[in-house]
């Protein structure tokens, strides 16, 4: 029985097969039977081609894709009034952070905008801005901008170079301001910047982890401690640039002085301050690697003029001494020194770095050397565009151990 | 087996076919018995002229985004998947016919230097006066925008941009000679200089921001020739482009096929003359090969409407980008590739590629362009392109003799309508220029039989030209040359052996005697080299003849078989 059961299917199957292919034969003798094609030309050919897609020629009709990457090209090159998601520190060290605005565009290139901000560290901040030309990219630049900020969680370690990470305290500092400022760029490689703002700020006890400031230091060693002083505060700075753009570079270097006058209303704690930065982008071997170096030094002016401890000149921060917290180190007068050995896997979208950062506090210019100079070495990768930043992820080791760096922007 | 649908007589690669094998072996036996009953010549081949049959009024402006156009292309493969398919536009003598793409010129017939040096150029340039501001510029990174002069003609204007002279401009102006030459449709272009105070906006005159549009302005104007260079004397050089004639639809991708254009039926990347740009990109270092610097145009060609498809810009290339000197990477690297990321990444940089240590002789209205170091088959664009993908030796082939029938005359009539400032630089420029023709002829002409100009003399002659040879790249070969003769049934494609193969020292060889010489008979003959100083020489030449009129024509050529291998690579 089971044996005739297999011969059965064997006989069906070789059925089948033969039924398969004579039917396959037979269609292609009918096809290779049918009159020959009407084409008698090459040019018939084609054209018998052609005339076939003129029969189901339709438009084009772009993919989602490409849709969504036309929307968000044309909404990088010129974005269109409304709603737009915000990407900014409301205070350094205030942790990611994210806001939303509104804005419109008016007049031949100006806009004005509002936005607010909030990080995971509740730092939160509103601010009205106007300003034209909208991408900061004219000869001239003129704006004005209104805001208030709060920064709940701000570390003070106290003032001097040797200051110990255990001894940070955290003060709360809220600001409200109104600013003006304007940039003029003679030629292609000289900036002209300047700004005068009304600003007031106040001091209050820290949230957060570490103790709050009161419960530290005091108003002899901290100056201006829950001072809430009120300022006129002026800004100029002359530069030469020559970088690709201060976004993203590979060469070129900014030299710059800037010069920045707090005027308390009160007179109390009024005080200047001179800055100057140099920045030099050494290309080596067609931009295989760059070396990048800078060195800052902010003085202030007077020795009799009493600075509040969050306007003093600070160390600390993802684009100072990067493996210290903003704020780490304090004093009237500071020196930075960065250097990194860039290379560039991919040329188009990322950097990667080495780097060493330096630097120093002092409470008199005169002792502002490099013996004692806190420093700390790192690596990175930056994924960027031309000409700005998108991601910068840093992991940076010095005396207080490791810190990673999340930023947008460039180190310098 | 199924076959690929080629257009002028040139028959494709095999495909894949799933289902049940005797079906599929029945259908290849219909599909070989439907074969049989197309010839592989018709009448009128070889086809010297591609036909536009269809009306094409209806082709509708679309626009290619920048960013997809370079994402797809940099990190998908575009287009045909299949690899090794013999070019689809050419005829069946393995040339690319004229076409709303292509024009035949160099090598196909004589080229006056004068003509190179007028390139596309039918006028005189703009009119003498003052000019009407008509739009801003909506693409590329250069200062420009669009007028119409005081004859009514409507110009396209680039400007040098601030701080970096006479480079961008004359980029354009050398360029669009050479691919004009080339073959390619090209924009009239004519170097010129204005001043602020002869632009006129016109009312209609508006600019596109932030999804409005607005009245464009005398502010707007005076940005434009901010990001110019200003010459000493006040005024601006400028590379004025002529409108194109028709009605522009945007550009065209290099893969697929326009999808509302019936005449459009050759997919983009097996199009030779899209192809041959990775050759005649490499000579000029054309890196910034992308849709958005293509333009088709929808025009009237014999009372039909036709879209006519132009390399737009091709201003950039030798050692010049539209801003500033090319970076040294470009024409060496794509913009992304993940080898050489991931082993730059891991190593420091260490990993270094031969353009980090090229030496250049940089001159400021040159940039980054040098011949000494020059590898053809290395060189890409900033993006990879469909069509330069599915390039193949004969492909290659082609384009070379075209870049090798450039003179050097006729280089340097080219490069002198520049208008560089200095004449070092110009000299620079065609030296390297000539220094990359010679380079492109050695390497290309070593990948594939170089045999040409094929002709069978009533006395049974048959005569060629070793192109490589004529060129002094090399010896012939040791032993000369082998043909081996058939009789070629042109209805079933078989070919009957005729006597021995015939052998000679030289680029002459004799026909067996029994050669066939009765009207409308066919023959093929395959030609070889023997014992040749490349080893892709000894792939043979396959010739067809016809007799017609008491007179051998011939009628084709083929160097390569579809979806045959490339031949063995050759020594460099």
């Amino acid at each position: 029985m089971l044996l005739g059961t297999r011969w059965r299917d064997a006989l069906v199957r070789t059925v089948r097969r033969i039924i398969a292919s004579a039917v396959a034969v037979a269609f292609g003798l009918a096809f290779a039977a049918l009159p020959a094609g009407a084409q008698q030309t090459r040019a018939e050919e084609v054209g018998k081609k052609q005339e076939e897609k003129a029969a189901v020629a339709a438009p084009y009709q772009p993919n989602r894709f490409e849709a969504i990457m036309l929307a968000l090209e044309e909404s990088f090159v010129s974005p269109p009034d409304g709603f737009f998601p915000a990407f900014d520190s409301v205070y350094s060290g205030g942790g990611f952070t994210l806001g939303a605005g509104y804005r419109n565009f008016f007049g031949r290139k100006a806009v004005w905008d509002v936005r607010g901000l909030y990080s995971i560290k509740n730092y939160k901040m509103g601010e009205f801005g106007i300003r034209t030309p909208w991408d900061n990219r004219g000869r001239w630049t003129i704006g004005f901008r209104t805001g208030w900020r709060d920064a709940t969680q701000v570390g003070y370690y106290g003032v001097g170079n040797n200051t110990s990470q255990d001894d940070r305290a955290n003060s709360r500092i809220q600001q409200g301001y109104g600013e003006i400022a304007a940039s003029f760029r003679p030629s292609s490689w000289t900036r002209l910047h300047a700004t005068s703002a009304y600003e007031e700020f106040k001091t209050e006890e820290g949230q957060g982890r570490a103790p709050s400031i009161e419960t530290i230091y005091n108003q002899f060693d901290t100056p201006g401690l829950f001072s809430n002083p009120k300022y006129v505060h002026s800004v100029v700075t002359a530069a030469i640039d020559w970088r690709t753009s201060p976004g993203y570079t590979r060469k070129g270097g900014y030299y710059g002085v800037t010069f920045v006058d707090y005027t308390d209303v009160d007179d109390t704690f009024s005080f200047q301050r001179l800055d100057g930065e140099l920045v030099q982008h050494l290309p080596i071997l067609r931009e295989t690697w760059v070396i990048s170096l800078r060195a800052r030094v902010q003085s202030t002016l007077d020795d009799n003029d009493v600075v509040p401890y969050f306007l003093l000149p600070q160390l600390g921060s993802g684009r100072t001494l990067r493996a210290y917290p903003t704020g780490r180190f304090r004093d009237r007068h500071a020196l930075l020194t960065n250097a990194e050995l860039r290379w560039i896997p991919s040329r188009v979208g990322l950097d990667m770095a080495i780097f060493y950062d330096a630097g120093k506090v002092a409470p008199r210019l005169e002792d502002l050397d490099f013996d004692g100079m806190n420093h700390n070495w790192g690596i990175g990768a930056r994924f960027h565009g031309p000409t700005a930043t998108v991601l910068r992820l840093e992991a940076a080791y010095g005396t207080d151990g490791w810190h990673l760096v999340f930023a947008t922007s460039a180190a310098f | 087996m199924m076959r690929r649908s080629h257009l002028f007589g040139v028959k494709g690669s095999s495909g894949s076919h799933a289902g049940p094998v005797i079906l599929a072996l029945g259908l290849s036996f219909a599909a070989a018995l439907a074969a049989q009953r197309a010839p592989k010549f018709y009448p009128d081949d070889p086809l010297q002229r591609e036909p536009d049959t269809q009306d094409a009024s209806k082709v509708q402006e679309w626009e290619i985004g920048l960013t997809p156009d370079l994402v797809l292309n940099l990190f998908t493969k575009p287009g045909d998947l299949a690899t090794n398919v013999r070019a689809q536009n050419i005829n069946t003598i393995d040339e690319v016919p004229d076409s709303n793409w292509f024009t035949n010129r160099i090598l196909a017939r004589t080229v006056s230097v004068d003509e190179i040096t007028r390139g596309p150029n039918t006028i005189e340039g703009p009119a003498p006066g003052k000019w009407t501001l008509l739009r801003p510029k909506s693409a590329g990174v250069s200062p420009g925008f669009t007028v119409r002069d005081e004859k009514g003609v409507v110009w396209f204007v680039t400007f040098d941009p601030d701080g970096y002279p006479v480079a961008p401009t004359a980029v354009i102006m050398v360029a669009t000679k050479l691919f004009w030459a080339l073959g390619y449709y090209q924009v009239e272009s004519y170097l010129t200089s204005i001043r602020p105070e002869n632009v006129e906006i016109a009312e209609t005159a508006t600019i596109r921001a932030h999804g409005k549009r607005r009245p464009f302005t005398r502010a707007d104007l005076d940005e434009v020739f901010d990001r110019a260079h200003r010459s000493p004397d006040g005024s601006y050089r400028a590379v004025a482009g002529r409108g194109l004639p028709g009605r522009p639809v945007g550009g065209f991708k290099y893969y697929g096929t326009r999808p509302d254009d019936p005449n459009d039926v050759v997919p983009h990347e097996h199009r030779r003359e899209l192809r041959a740009l990775q050759v005649f990109g490499a000579w000029t270092n054309l890196v910034d090969m992308k849709a958005g610097n293509t333009l088709d145009t929808v025009v009237e060609d014999n009372g039909r409407s036709v879209v006519r498809h132009y390399l737009q810009d091709v201003g950039s290339t030798f050692g010049t980008g539209a801003l500033a000197p090319r970076d040294g990477d470009e024409g060496h690297e794509y913009l992304y590739e993940g080898g050489p990321t991931a082993k730059r990444l891991f190593t420091l940089g260490l990993y270094i590629r031969p353009w980090q240590t090229m030496d250049y002789e940089e001159h400021p209205e040159i940039g980054k362009f040098e011949g000494d170091e020059f590898d053809p088959e290395q060189w890409r664009p900033r993006v990879p392109i469909a069509a330069l993908r599915h390039v193949r030796p004969d492909d290659m082939f082609w384009a070379a003799r075209r870049v090798m029938a450039f003179t050097d005359e006729q280089i340097r009539a080219a490069v002198s309508t520049g208008g560089y400032t200095d004449p070092a630089a110009e000299k620079l420029l065609a030296d390297v220029l000539i220094k990359r023709r010679d380079k492109i002829g050695r390497v290309y002409y070593s990948k594939i039989n170089p045999l040409v100009s094929f002709a069978l003399d009533e006395s049974g002659v048959l005569t060629f030209e070793n192109v490589s040879v004529g060129a002094g790249f090399g010896d012939a070969p040791k032993q000369g040359y082998q043909a081996v003769w058939s009789r070629f049934d042109n209805a079933t494609h078989e070919a009957t052996p005729i006597g021995s193969p015939t052998t000679s020292a030289g680029e002459r060889l004799q026909a067996p005697s029994d050669l066939p010489r009765n009207d409308g008979v066919f023959v093929k003959v395959s030609v070889q080299a023997v014992e040749p100083p490349h080893p892709a020489w000894a792939q043979p030449v396959d010739v067809y003849f016809t007799r017609t009129g008491g007179a051998w024509k011939l009628v084709g050529l083929e160097r390569l078989a579809d979806g045959a291998a490339a031949p063995a690579a050759p020594s460099k």
